[in-house]
């Protein structure tokens, strides 16, 4: 039994997948984990984060799987969960050799692995979602929209292409809490990603007329209601409590 | 034409003038933004989701996605059912465009809402209103430079050109059908009449047909409503009966090329004495079966006079309408899951379009189990009575329809699952089904020393 010891991120992940085809493994025999539990009889192999086999493994992917089936596999690899390392791992193994045609990487729900890295993206694409609902800017004094969010998956690098297509003149950060990484995206140009230092927190003032819009957003919200339909279950179980912490209007 | 309101109470601050035009909106039910797909230009804000995005959901439940407002609450025609109607003694205020524009703006880059809902009442006459909506919407886009989704409504009885431009601007259009028959229109809204409704509906239609032919001709020509048009009706109001409605709804899907019919549980807003009084507050459960049935027919494949008939003209309140077909039509059952055709899984309750589609996917790898279905998100506690994997029920159970509506229906009644969901036992007399956990360690210390 040969283990690739990784760390949490895609390029770990997908650079151990190389490895294993480079050194030809048995993909029974060979497991990919994020954690240190120890594995009787098993050989160890630390795997360290290489950028050039990290991008050929995506390309053949995409080219491979199609487009959406790898943003799949991307988003499997976006959960918490220790896991997902090895079900995205059996999964594009048995894609890759069963000669699957593109957008039916994940037909095969049967499989422990590819259902394991099926509902695992789905938890993230759930949040992911929500997050593109759920997440509000507020106005800085100097014009920046700037918004905080304490998501469970790493949803920052999906929701960062979603927003500079929809503000692309705009100056936005969108700030991961539980990461403490920031998405910067200065108007008209790419946006990239910054992690923050231990203990750093932004220092934020708000413009003056952010506390107005707010407020009036507040009025909407209550003014749309309709009181003889009032119905605070349907209204929690569409928009979960976790989330109202980052939103103005609750 | 001069286009200036003049009204009393123009005065009053944007705060109250939201409150206002809000509240006079939100009956109208219409708040999807879905239908368009367009990505942000580089140089406006905004795009568009396919599937729509909610921004926020009211303590009502209801989805939060556009801007919903009226341009103005102020209105020549006396509906009975509307509380914006001339009679009424309410607040009455107007918005201005760069008003509307600046609030939308504002919210949008801030990721409060997806887009603007425009509607009015009628100013002076319909062209004069829908000229006002007009302008509004064409200085968002064009000078705002506004890339979202916008609904607007059209005003029936207004001039034909000016909906085209209007069509041009806007993501969605709906006329308001307002209530199911022409009769209930006539009793309840005398200004209004079913002929005016349906020519701008019909009007829509067309645009929508002919832009399609000229988009394959020029890729870049411009978009006439291109998320579709929708359209809403008032249940409750006046006596018609669900088959009716349902009748009503599946011509307009037909025959009008609708993308969404709306459905409004009718509040009593106005107390008018041709309005029914409803003291157990507005039709919900009515209104919900009826947004069932709607997805059946435009998504399962289901025909309005297979869920009901003149005989039995009401949905059944404790079953839903696809379990209601399915007992009635047991000889069709059980079906088996690893060799049904599409049509037939979409018509086992319990089974959505995503999970038939998952099915379908997965059994041509593989046998499926019933393990493997509960995992691909069919709800067995529904399915169980209607499907079978590899020739087998899950368990025994009788396909009659007494028993199934029993079984789907009543609490005590139905079948115990496991804490697993899969596994299903006898009850006996000691059991109570909450006590499935092994006990702590605790607890074993509680009970040999006497405490427990």
């Amino acid at each position: 039994m040969t283990v690739y010891r990784c760390d949490d991120s895609l390029e770990s992940i997908f650079t151990a997948i190389y490895l294993s085809y480079e050194e030809n493994r048995n993909e029974e025999d060979t497991c990919l984990a994020l954690d240190d539990d120890p594995i009787l009889f098993a050989e160890n192999v630390q795997v360290q984060p290489d950028p050039a086999r990290a991008v050929k493994v995506m390309r053949t992917l995409e080219r491979r799987f199609g487009e959406e089936d790898y943003m799949t596999v991307c988003m499997a690899l976006a959960s918490t969960e220790c896991r997902k390392a090895q079900a995205v791992y059996r999964t594009v193994v048995k894609g890759l050799d069963t000669r699957c045609a593109r957008g039916h990487l994940f037909d095969d729900l049967t499989d422990h692995y590819v259902m394991e890295a099926f509902s695992l993206a789905r938890l993230s694409n759930r949040e992911i979602g929500h997050l593109k609902e759920f997440l509000r800017f507020q106005e800085l004094e100097n014009g920046i929209l700037y918004a905080k969010m304490g998501p469970k998956c790493n949803a920052l690098t999906f929701l960062m292409p979603h927003f500079a297509d929809r503000l692309p003149i705009e100056n936005f950060v969108i700030h991961d809490s539980t990461r403490n990484i920031f998405g910067i995206h200065p108007a008209r140009r790419q946006w990239y990603l910054y992690t923050g230092q231990d203990g750093e927190e932004p220092i934020l003032r708000f413009s003056e007329e952010e506390v107005q819009y707010q407020e009036l957003f507040r009025h909407f919200c209550r003014t749309i209601a309709i009181k003889e339909r009032e119905n605070k279950t349907l209204q929690r179980n569409m928009l979960p409590l976790r989330f109202r912490e980052y939103m103005i209007e609750f | 034409m001069n286009t200036k309101l003049e009204y009393s109470g123009n005065n009053v601050s944007l705060m109250e003038k939201l409150g206002i035009l809000t509240d006079a909106a939100k009956y109208d039910v219409a708040c999807t933004s879905s239908g368009v797909d367009r990505k942000g230009t580089g140089n406006s804000i905004g795009n568009c989701v396919a599937a729509g995005i909610c921004h926020s959901f009211s303590s009502d439940g209801r989805c939060i996605s556009l801007l919903k407002i009226l341009l103005t609450n102020q209105c020549i025609y006396d509906c009975k059912y509307c509380q914006n109607r001339c009679s009424n003694d309410i607040p009455r205020a107007a918005f201005t465009p760069e008003e509307i524009c600046t609030l939308t703006m504002e919210f949008y880059r801030r990721n409060y809402i997806e887009g603007l809902f425009l509607s009015s009442g009628v100013v002076r006459n319909p062209s004069f209103t829908m000229e006002l909506i007009f302008r509004t919407i064409n200085l968002l886009r064009n000078q705002y430079l506004f890339n979202g989704y916008i609904h607007v409504k059209a005003i029936p009885g207004a001039d034909p050109q000016l909906i085209r431009q209007t069509g041009f601007l806007a993501d969605r259009m709906s006329v308001n059908l307002e209530l199911p028959t022409a009769e209930g229109l006539r009793s309840l809204a005398p200004n209004k009449n079913r002929k005016t409704i349906l020519t701008p509906m019909r009007q829509i239609q067309n645009g929508i047909l002919e832009n399609k032919n000229d988009l394959v001709l020029y890729r870049k020509a411009p978009r006439f409503v291109a998320g579709g048009q929708s359209t809403q009706m008032i249940i409750g109001a006046t006596p018609e009966n669900d088959f009716h409605i349902l009748n009503v709804a599946e011509n307009l899907y037909q025959k009008f090329g609708l993308k969404r019919v709306f459905y409004s549980a009718f509040v009593n807003v106005t107390g008018d004495k041709a309005l029914p009084a409803l003291p157990g507050g507005p039709p919900l459960l009515r209104e919900h079966r009826l947004y069932q049935a709607d997805w059946l027919l435009r998504f399962y494949g289901f025909k309005a006079e297979e869920l009901l008939d003149e005989k039995r003209p009401f949905f059944n309140v404790m079953l839903d309408p696809k379990e209601d077909w399915a007992v009635r039509h047991l000889e069709q059952f059980p079906v088996e899951v690893n060799t049904a055709p599409m049509e037939m899984l979409l018509r086992v309750p319990g089974i959505g379009v995503k999970s038939a589609r998952r099915i379908a996917a997965a059994r041509r790898c593989n046998s499926l189990s019933f393990a493997d279905l509960k995992k691909m998100g069919v709800v067995l506690k529904r399915a169980v009575y209607f499907i079978t994997c590899g020739g087998r029920l899950m368990y025994p159970v009788r396909l009659d329809e007494d028993y199934i509506v029993r079984n789907l229906t009543d609490r005590n009644e139905r079948i115990r699952f496991g804490t697993d969901g899969m596994s299903y036992r006898q009850m006996s007399l000691f059991d109570d089904g909450s006590f499935t956990g092994e006990p702590k360690v605790q607890e074993l210390m509680q009970t040999a020393v006497g405490q427990l």
